[in-house]
């Protein structure tokens, strides 16, 4: 019997679906499955703020109808999460207990909302946006409130903030030095995202810390921010993404704030690649590490660790006109540059 | 009916403790922690606490502060089961809940008329004084510093570990008739010759009070401090001056300590600079998330170079590193990039990457510095008499570690001195029935140490405990999660009628079809030959390092093969040729 290749593609975000429907291409022979726990098809998350603030219908939302990832030869499980691997015996254990064997493995595993640990306290009392049903959420929400509070200060933050100051909302935006993690913030950027902020006719408070939040109605929040009490309707959490890999812990991978690969995005272990959100890609030239934001490098860095996994010997590169340099650490991303 | 108990001191038993009990495996000090959280879970928190006592002597104190490495093996966490068993936060509540009796003051032995001088009262000294004294020795503590507790007192910050319950389970230890000697520095205040001519032996358990520099340019400039002196200061209430900027450099408890003391004493960014990485950080998930709720920020992969400035420090320069393979003693390799050189301003920087012991003169073969050479697995070193213990010969290591070498060390004194045994470990079989335990628990979220909340409110009173204990229902919600490894469960395949409803109804792959058992040179099972064709089966079994206790293949048994025995390693006091539990 003819060895068939197993390739597997954890997360469907635009890394993941990218990287899947490239292996459909590239390894037409090959199966190839694409574990996701969401459900449904791919949609594009940087949309998701102009979804809120209504420019955009669902729909468009969606990078590829679900029947397309038949076509690719790709087989869609939705609504799976993975729970474990072993990569030297290349398994993945999922969450019902099922071991799935593979050749190749590209994790694109993206991020999950980052609630930095010193507010941890008040979770439950804030709105992160990262899904479509976030998103659902935020506009189910803003239907009741008219004033929201921004806490943070990350490249999502600037578009929902945009978002609803279309939709006439008044937005207060606690701002800190956390902005941009996890970069640090320097001086010049902290100000000039704050005067950008203020042009636009948001109340911004710099580098104040919340003492407490209080819920006092259903759509009614006391926020005691250095002794003056803001009242908001609602509260929006902001901090980043933090690459959604806990339970890659211990497996035997090297992980740092992401999962460290090489400039091939190769994990070290033969066969398995990281990419996306979740990957902390070493670049040679650089001497250093980089991560990756916003969806069309995403989409790249799908495309790259899929070639890569059949065979191809591609670097991952800086997008140099889109570097986002903060104190000498480098981010790529296609957001900054557009609020 | 009257249940069968056996004691067994056969080599398989053990391995099989080894295999099927990994939480009480990986203990140093080998805690019976199956046990003692039954007894939580029964509110009998007076015996969860003893059975804690007998084997690691502190649980007020292991309850706190522990590295728990029970939580890493602890089957609960195995990839498709979900997190640990807060076994340590269950050892805090049974100290917490119990009822103080008064204690016994005497052991089971009578007095042997031999005396042993114990050179260091910190954890390994403190557990091989207790153990002497349970077993007839009259034991002398020599202790340099104004106190006993050693690391416990002066390096751990009482915010970790109040200090009156260190001094409660010190007391305990004295209440069995071991006297401490504070402010008595041996090799100043008396020779080590001295103690070995007047007591039958002497153990050196000192510990590690010397810290290891980083040996780079820059380091004597004011302002950079080592870590353990530092905490030594904070802990004697005495905190240096800092300023605003803190690098802390190091990636154990000492560094993680010493970058929370300095935000209570007047830092105001303090970050914690890594060679590796936070996923290789030793220290517990829960040490990382308080730390980082009060404010100390996390930087991983990056290796100091030097430490910048002329009278006063500016920064640190460090270079980039990359992770490697892990090494054989756990730690990953790593290595410098060069040409990655980047500076991180800073106005203190303090130093903790490790400690070693202080030579003290002594006769005999010397190692390294100046060290007593001691073969580590009799803990005897070269001169008649003279025994060593805890980080003083295995070098920085944990409060349970050293604990479980200071009573190792016990035992072999006693048995040089005597020529007999006074424990001994046995595994204990006892027949056991199906537990009361639910499959749901199976699913109950671990229960989370309550803390001080805001973190900022720490900072007011910053010897107060942040750690606030679970409350007694909390407690009993964590003990139901445990599986009770202890339990071995059984098929006695000469009344099984291979129905297989136990194999459909087990939630993972616990019970197996088998052509063979696979045996070692002990006769232990290590492992089995499944098959999946009918005709080659020759035994249906239970894989008891799979098996999660659920009891689900005992209830539908339709013939009731199947069997539960309780399986414990626990010590055993021989005494003039009988023996009873400890």
């Amino acid at each position: 019997m003819n060895h068939r290749d197993h390739f597997i593609v954890i997360g469907n975000g635009p890394a993941g679906n990218q990287a899947a429907l490239t292996l459909g291409e590239k390894a037409p022979e090959a199966l190839i499955t694409l574990i996701s726990k969401n459900h449904g098809s791919c949609y594009r998350p940087h949309l998701l703020p102009d979804y809120i603030a209504g420019k955009i219908p669902e729909h468009s939302l969606y990078v590829c109808p679900v029947d397309t990832y038949k076509e690719r030869g790709v087989r869609l499980r939705s609504g799976q999460t993975v729970v474990g691997l072993n990569p030297r015996e290349k398994e993945l254990i999922l969450d019902h207990k099922e071991i799935v064997r593979f050749s190749g493995l590209v994790i694109a595993l993206g991020g999950k909302p980052r609630i930095p640990e010193p507010m941890l306290v008040f979770r439950d009392l804030m709105f992160t946006l990262k899904t479509l049903e976030d998103a659902k959420v935020w506009i189910e929400k803003l239907s009741h409130v008219d004033s929201v509070m921004m806490i943070g200060g990350d490249l999502t933050s600037l578009a929902v903030t945009k978002a609803l100051l279309s939709l006439d909302k008044k937005v207060t935006f606690m701002l800190n030095e956390d902005a941009f993690w996890p970069l640090r913030c320097d001086g010049a950027l902290f100000d000039e995202v704050s005067r950008r902020l203020e042009d636009r006719g948001v109340e911004v408070l710099a580098r104040q810390r919340i003492r407490s939040i209080a819920r006092l109605a259903q759509h009614r929040y006391d926020i005691e921010v250095n002794g003056r009490k803001i009242q908001a309707g609602m509260i929006g959490a902001f901090f980043g993404l933090v690459p959604d890999i806990r339970f890659l812990a211990g497996c035997g991978l090297r992980i740092d704030r992401g999962i460290l690969v090489d400039e091939y995005l190769n994990s070290g272990f033969e066969g398995i690649y990281a990419t996306g959100d979740c990957a902390q890609v070493y670049h040679p030239e650089l001497r250093d590490y980089w991560v990756s934001i916003g969806h069309n490098n995403a989409v790249n860095l799908g495309r790259l660790a899929a070639m890569n996994l059949v065979g191809g010997r591609i670097r991952a590169e800086v997008a140099k006109e889109r570097l986002f340099d903060i104190q000498g650490i480098k981010i790529n991303t296609s957001w900054w540059t557009e609020f | 009916m009257e249940r069968q108990v056996i004691y067994s001191t056969e080599p398989e038993d053990f391995y099989y403790m080894d295999i099927n009990v990994p939480c009480q495996a990986a203990c140093p000090a080998a805690t019976n922690i199956p046990a003692y959280i039954r007894c939580l879970f029964e509110e009998n928190y007076g015996r969860s606490y003893d059975i804690n006592q007998v084997a690691n002597i502190l649980p007020g104190v292991l309850g706190r502060i522990c590295s728990r490495p029970c939580e890493d093996k602890c089957r609960h966490g195995e990839p498709e089961l979900g997190r640990p068993v807060n076994i340590c936060h269950i050892k805090r509540a049974a100290a917490d809940f119990r009822q103080k009796a008064p204690l016994s003051k005497k052991g089971p032995f009578a007095s042997l008329g031999k005396a042993v001088a114990v050179i260091g009262a910190g954890p390994a000294g403190l557990a091989a004084a207790h153990d002497l004294c349970t077993i007839g020795f009259s034991v002398t503590l020599y202790e340099a510093l104004e106190k006993a507790g050693g690391m416990l007192r002066y390096g751990i910050p009482e915010f970790r570990l109040p200090r009156p319950i260190l001094d409660a389970e010190i007391q305990t230890i004295q209440d069995m008739g071991a006297l401490i000697k504070t402010g008595v520095r041996i090799g100043n205040d008396l020779a080590v010759g001295d103690l070995l001519r007047d007591y039958d032996a002497v153990l050196l358990a000192a510990g590690c009070y010397r810290s290891i520099p980083l040996s780079i340019p820059g380091e004597a400039l004011p302002g950079v401090y080592m870590g353990l002196e530092f905490m030594m200061d904070v802990c004697q209430g005495r905190p240096p001056v800092l300023g605003d900027r803190v690098l802390v450099i190091g990636a154990g408890f000492t560094a993680f300590d010493c970058a929370r003391s300095a935000l209570r004493h007047g830092a105001a960014d303090v970050t914690i600079c890594l060679r590796r990485t936070e996923e290789d950080l030793v220290v517990t998930r829960d040490e990382v998330l308080e730390a980082k709720k009060e404010g100390v920020k996390i930087e991983s992969l990056m290796l100091s170079r030097r430490i910048e400035g002329d009278k006063k420090i500016e920064g640190v320069s460090f270079v980039r590193t990359r992770p490697g393979e892990v090494r054989a003693d756990g730690k990953r390799e790593v290595t410098a990039i060069e040409g990655s050189d980047f500076v991180v301003p800073a106005d203190t920087v303090i130093v903790a990457v490790g400690q070693r012991p202080e030579p003290i003169d002594i006769m005999g073969e010397k190692v390294g510095e100046g060290l007593p050479a001691a073969d580590k697995n009799a803990l005897r070193a070269s001169v008649k008499g003279l025994y060593m213990a805890g980080d003083y010969v295995s070098g920085p290591s944990t409060v349970i570690e050293a604990i479980g070498m200071g009573r190792r060390a016990a035992e072999r004194i006693a048995q040089d001195l005597t020529g007999r045994r006074f424990r001994e470990k046995v595994v204990r079989l006892e027949d056991a029935e199906i537990t009361d335990r639910q499959r749901t628990w199976d699913y109950l979220p671990r229960q989370e140490m309550p803390t001080v909340q805001p973190a900022e409110d720490r900072f007011g009173a910053p010897h107060s405990e942040v750690e606030t204990g679970l409350s007694f229902e909390q407690a009993k919600e964590e003990a139901k999660r445990c599986y009770l490894c202890y339990l071995h469960y059984e098929i006695d395949i000469s009344r099984c009628i291979y129905c297989r409803y136990c194999i459909d109804v087990a939630p993972r792959d616990c019970i197996k079809l088998v052509h063979e058992v696979k045996t070692n040179e002990m006769g232990a099972i290590t492992g089995f030959v499944e098959t999946t064709r009918w005709e080659d089966v020759n035994a249906i079994v239970i894989d008891n390092s799979r098996c999660i206790r659920c009891g689900e293949c005992m209830r539908v048994c339709p013939v009731d093969c199947i069997s539960v025995t309780k399986i414990e390693l626990m010590e055993r006091v021989v005494q003039e040729g009988k023996t009873h539990e400890s």
